[in-house]
């Protein structure tokens, strides 16, 4: 669920770089004359004799600048294509939810529809509904180097992502500063010690939004990305299982955690995204100094405060090494966002449009006027100047490996149920051995 | 009769207490509409510093909030007549006839009470799908209307019930048949109660938030409540903003009671007076 | 116009031949006035529970077809999740509540509100203006009040009760509780403006008459005004209740059942643990039993109301 709130916040992000509008000139794709054969095209559109197509686009840019940036990247696509018509409609990040199953059902989904890869991806799969890119995209799909995978079913190409997201500390460098800390912590021991040298200062040393839920997750994944090895969290993914003796480690250092009391006060109320008394709320206004958020995280705060200094304050580090633990300490914890073709769609026309969308040109236009994190082709990370996603940007890099957000890798009803029990163990109201059984059935 | 007004004291009392905990929450996002988000933030139950009215005027220059304000009205409307028109006429007809199946059939219609819409929304998209009312404001106006009878005609009915006998049969004697009846007689008597349901199921179409989501996708035809989610997702960093938004689209609503409260005691007058 | 006790049930065309041609017309007239509102029921609000109640006897995610049979086995699951029952508890707190706390508040207010005194009109204006208020904003609303130092607090604090000041939203002891302040803000208007409706059907003769007889107002409140207000109240009653089992959007929004499921009611599980997660036959199997305990309830009520009615009440002007 949290990718979806991250959408929300990538959709109202003020871009920190200036807003340089690079139209792309991107006519390497195949001329798409699109006649489809039999499968008609989406609603509104002509009838597949004719050479006239018409893509309904449903994406969660509702706001500035990504909405600016999806409007001109049709504009410039259609020019291209002109026997193509995109009808953009933007629905809000948190409708998604309950649209999309509906529309899934229906007889006339959308022929273009953003989702967030995963095993609920592979869920929407099962509505037959979604379209199997993996030839039509064979040509360029490497380009994306390993991103692609997270998109794929049964190592089919269900849906590709156009940007990217990795979990990691952005913290206050002036707060660390005023505290003292002259290094970012690497091992869970010194984030400790730091958390105490900001409680001298009078500022909250982690903010967490509770009240959403997803934000908890973070914490415990990560724990568990540090406890277990990659061979591990992938079978888990795949067999939907939290089995293996280091998930329970995971939460028995996430409890010593906890014990340390390093949230704000009043943390299990907080939001995550809303308003100024949100977490991204508290850092931007300084009465906290550090939140474990997804790379959204920046356009959220410039959001929600009129701190004009913010960017030139933020930092980043990764998740600390876990001493003694048996997992890999450069995993890293991500995501992304992708589209998916629907199978009434016509094509080519709907995959082209998605190769558009990861083409370098239009990827640097993408990290430059909207920043929504990082891109999925590789080739525009030059495009990044907000120094502390460039830290993001070479620590995902040099990752040993990038886990996806549990709730996204495992089919929703799992990932759902583990995000609570994780939520219910904050409270203090669910034990670590819940942690473990919930993603087996229903609660 | 001067032992009432030993009471009024007291009333006031109550009455001020009683309003100042409703109002100033409403006060709190209406007043707040003319803040700055930065003000807001510094202070958050302080008054305006400054007072600026560029929330409330730019949303009420700009289209997208009376297109909303226009669909939100239409579609109340529409859900309050059909339900207040229906649900009053079969209260009649299961308060003033004896047939054989009246209470399972009552019993058949308060049972849609007991459900929350939310169940039924899946199928319900399907079925108006199949229909072609999606992206229609009748695909919510009609679902809504049906959902608004269970209660109408919950409460309608007793009203109906109370009506006494004689007056029927004055009515027949007069050679009126008993639609007549109906219409001239026994709906303004029950005006209170008709005017009551009007308001709850026109406060309820408004606040509908669930099924306008799902039947609708173009912008354009967005209720109020939905508008503001979209608007409170564009402008999330303007709290002031969306406050005023807020403010402004409960104000409809408020303007109904306060011209159905009129009728409401005129209806009662109405009735005791005969 | 006297008005006139009659008896209930007794409303029926008296004095008439039930010749054949009476009792078509009879027929002709009950097609149209119960027709259309049956049509626009079954089609829109029974099909679709019916519907939805038979998902409930699958696992279903939503997409694809429905082909995981699986009979009771949801509701098997249902009772036995400690997270299930802890939610049937809170709703049953929330309800009971509601009917011990906002019940008589109602009451008090709506009769206060029946006497005229100047501003009245603005008065009852401003009662029902937190109902007209859509529930998401009156959480959003709330929270923004109720967050550590908010509105809240400093209002507390100036008042001088600053010593029970709390962490209203965060505290899992309290959230429940909270959240029944808010609904009561948001819904007390609604019950009020339906007491006001039962009190102006009230004749002022029968008040004045008692009052001549030597009443005090308090007497002529007690023994006249409430019980000929009984039908309203037990209106009132039956509506609170259903609306109590099945309260969400408010409680979702402000907060989402949390923390963990300090505050989860029935139909936040239902939406959490069915909708949310994808599982649309064990969210339907939650909204059957959710309507089972409305159901359940409904019946036992209106036995009880209508035995109440029968036994000799005071008069027959009921419904």
């Amino acid at each position: 669920m949290r990718s979806r709130r991250a959408c929300a916040a990538v959709a109202l992000a003020v871009a920190t770089a200036t807003a340089v509008a690079a139209c792309s000139s991107g006519s390497s794709s195949s001329s798409s004359t699109s006649t489809t054969t039999g499968a008609s095209s989406s609603s509104g559109a002509s009838a597949s004799t004719t050479a006239k197509v018409t893509l309904t686009w449903w994406n969660n840019a509702t706001a500035q600048p990504l909405l600016g940036v999806w409007q001109s990247v049709i504009k410039s696509f259609e020019a291209t294509h002109p026997n193509i018509t995109i009808q953009n409609v933007p629905i809000q990040n948190e409708q998604f939810a309950t649209k999309i199953p509906a529309a899934l059902q229906s007889g006339n989904p959308p022929d273009i529809y953003q989702q967030w890869g995963g095993g609920q991806e592979a869920t929407q799969v099962t509505s037959g509904k979604l379209t199997n890119l993996t030839s039509a995209a064979s040509s360029w799909i490497g380009e994306l180097g390993s991103a692609a995978v997270g998109w794929q079913v049964k190592g089919q190409q269900y849906g590709v992502p156009f940007d990217l997201h990795v979990v990691g500390f952005w913290y206050r460098k002036d707060l660390f500063a005023r505290a003292g800390i002259t290094a970012t912590p690497t091992t869970i021991a010194q984030l400790e010690s730091d958390d105490t040298k900001l409680k001298a200062i009078g500022v909250a040393p982690i903010a967490i939004g509770s009240k959403d839920r997803w934000p908890d997750a973070f914490w415990w994944e990560y724990f568990a990305l540090r406890e277990c090895p990659a061979a591990t969290v992938k079978a888990a993914m795949t067999s939907v299982s939290l089995g293996a003796s280091c998930f329970s480690q995971a939460s028995t250092d996430l409890t010593a955690f906890l014990k340390t009391n390093p949230f704000q006060t009043g943390f299990l109320g907080t939001p995550a995204q809303t308003g100024a008394g949100s977490s991204a709320g508290l850092v931007a206004s300084g009465k906290a100094a550090m939140e474990l958020q997804g790379d959204w995280d920046p356009s959220v705060m410039e959001g929600v405060s009129t701190n004009k200094k913010l960017s030139s304050e933020l930092g980043w580090f990764p998740f600390p090494a876990v001493s003694g633990a048996k997992g890999d300490a450069t995993a890293v914890l991500g995501g992304g966002d992708g589209m998916s073709c629907t199978t009434g769609a016509a094509e080519p026309a709907c995959a082209d449009f998605l190769q558009y969308l990861d083409s370098p040109a239009i990827q640097e236009q993408l990290i430059k006027v909207a920043s929504p994190g990082l891109p999925a082709n590789p080739a525009a990370v030059s495009a990044i100047s907000f120094p502390a996603e460039q830290t993001a940007a070479a620590v995902d890099k040099s990752a040993s490996y990038v886990a996806t957000y549990f709730d996204t890798a495992m089919p929703t009803q799992p990932g759902e149920n583990l995000d609570n029990a994780v939520a219910n163990f904050f409270a203090g109201s669910g034990s670590s051995s819940a942690i473990i059984t919930s993603v087996a059935g229903p609660a | 009769m001067r032992r009432k007004y030993t009471i009024l004291p007291l009333t006031y009392l109550v009455a001020i207490v009683i309003g100042g905990v409703t109002v100033v929450p409403l006060l709190f996002v209406f007043v707040d509409g003319f803040r700055t988000t930065a003000d807001i933030n510094n202070s958050p139950t302080g008054l305006p510093h400054p007072w600026i009215w560029a929330n409330y005027s730019s949303i009420l220059t700009t289209a997208p909030f009376w297109q909303f304000l226009g669909n939100s009205a239409l579609i109340a409307t529409v859900a309050t007549v059909l339900a207040v028109g229906l649900g009053s006429m079969a209260a009649f007809a299961l308060s003033r006839y004896v047939f054989r199946g009246r209470e399972a059939l009552f019993t058949l219609f308060v049972s849609g009470l007991l459900f929350p819409i939310g169940v039924a929304a899946l199928p319900l998209y399907l079925l108006l799908e199949r229909l072609s009312l999606l992206d229609n404001q009748f695909g919510v106006a009609i679902p809504e209307a049906a959902f608004a009878l269970p209660l109408t005609m919950f409460i309608l009915r007793p009203f109906m019930r109370a009506i006494p006998g004689e007056l029927e049969d004055a009515a027949m004697v007069d050679g009126a048949g008993k639609l007549r009846f109906f219409v001239q007689i026994l709906l303004p008597l029950a005006k209170p109660a008709v005017v009551t349901v009007s308001l709850l199921s026109f406060v309820t179409s408004w606040n509908q938030y669930l099924l306008p989501l799902l039947v609708f996708t173009t912008t354009s035809h967005f209720t109020l409540p939905l508008g503001v989610a979209t608007y409170q997702s564009q402008y999330s960093q303007n709290t002031g903003a969306i406050l005023a938004f807020t403010a402004l689209a409960a104000v409809p609503a408020l303007g109904v009671f306060m011209f159905a409260e009129r009728y409401l005691v005129a209806g009662a007058m109405g009735a005791v007076k005969g | 116009m006297t008005v006139t006790l009659v008896a209930p049930g007794s409303v029926s065309s008296r004095g008439h031949s039930p010749g054949p041609s009476a009792r078509l017309r009879k027929k002709i007239e009950l097609t149209i006035l119960l027709g259309p509102a049956l049509v626009l029921f079954v089609g829109f609000v029974l099909l679709p529970i019916v519907i939805a109640a038979y998902y409930s006897l699958f696992s279903w995610t939503g997409y694809g077809p429905l082909n995981d049979f699986i009979g009771l086995h949801n509701y098997k699951i249902a009772f036995n999740d400690p997270f299930f029952i802890e939610a049937i508890e809170h709703t049953l707190i929330l309800t009971g509540l509601s009917l011990l706390v906002q019940g008589p508040l109602s009451l008090g207010i709506a009769l206060l509100l029946n006497r005229k005194f100047r501003g009245r009109a603005f008065m009852r204006l401003i009662i029902f203006a937190p109902y007209v208020l859509p529930p998401a904003v009156t959480a959003v609303m709330w929270s923004l009040m109720l967050q550590p130092g908010g509105f809240v607090d400093q209002v507390m604090k100036s008042v001088g009760l600053g010593g029970l000041v709390q962490q209203w939203l965060a505290n899992i002891h309290i959230v429940l509780y909270t959240n029944f302040v808010v609904l009561t803000w948001q819904y007390i208007g609604f019950g009020i403006v339906l007491l006001l409706a039962g009190l102006q059907g009230i004749p002022a003769e029968l008040k004045e008459a008692a009052a001549i007889d030597g009443a005090t107002p308090w007497q002529v409140t007690r023994r006249v005004t409430i019980p000929l207000l009984a039908p309203t109240i037990r209106i009132w009653v039956f509506l609170t209740v259903i609306g109590s089992l099945q309260v969400f959007d408010v409680v979702w929004i402000l907060t989402g059942g949390g923390p963990g499921d300090a505050s989860t009611t029935m139909a936040t599980y239902l939406f959490l643990d069915g909708f949310r997660s994808l599982e649309f036959g064990y969210g339907s199997a939650i909204a059957v039993i959710l309507f089972a305990f409305c159901f359940v309830f409904s019946i036992a009520y209106q036995r009880f109301a209508l035995r109440r009615d029968t036994a000799g009440a005071l008069t027959g002007v009921v419904g």
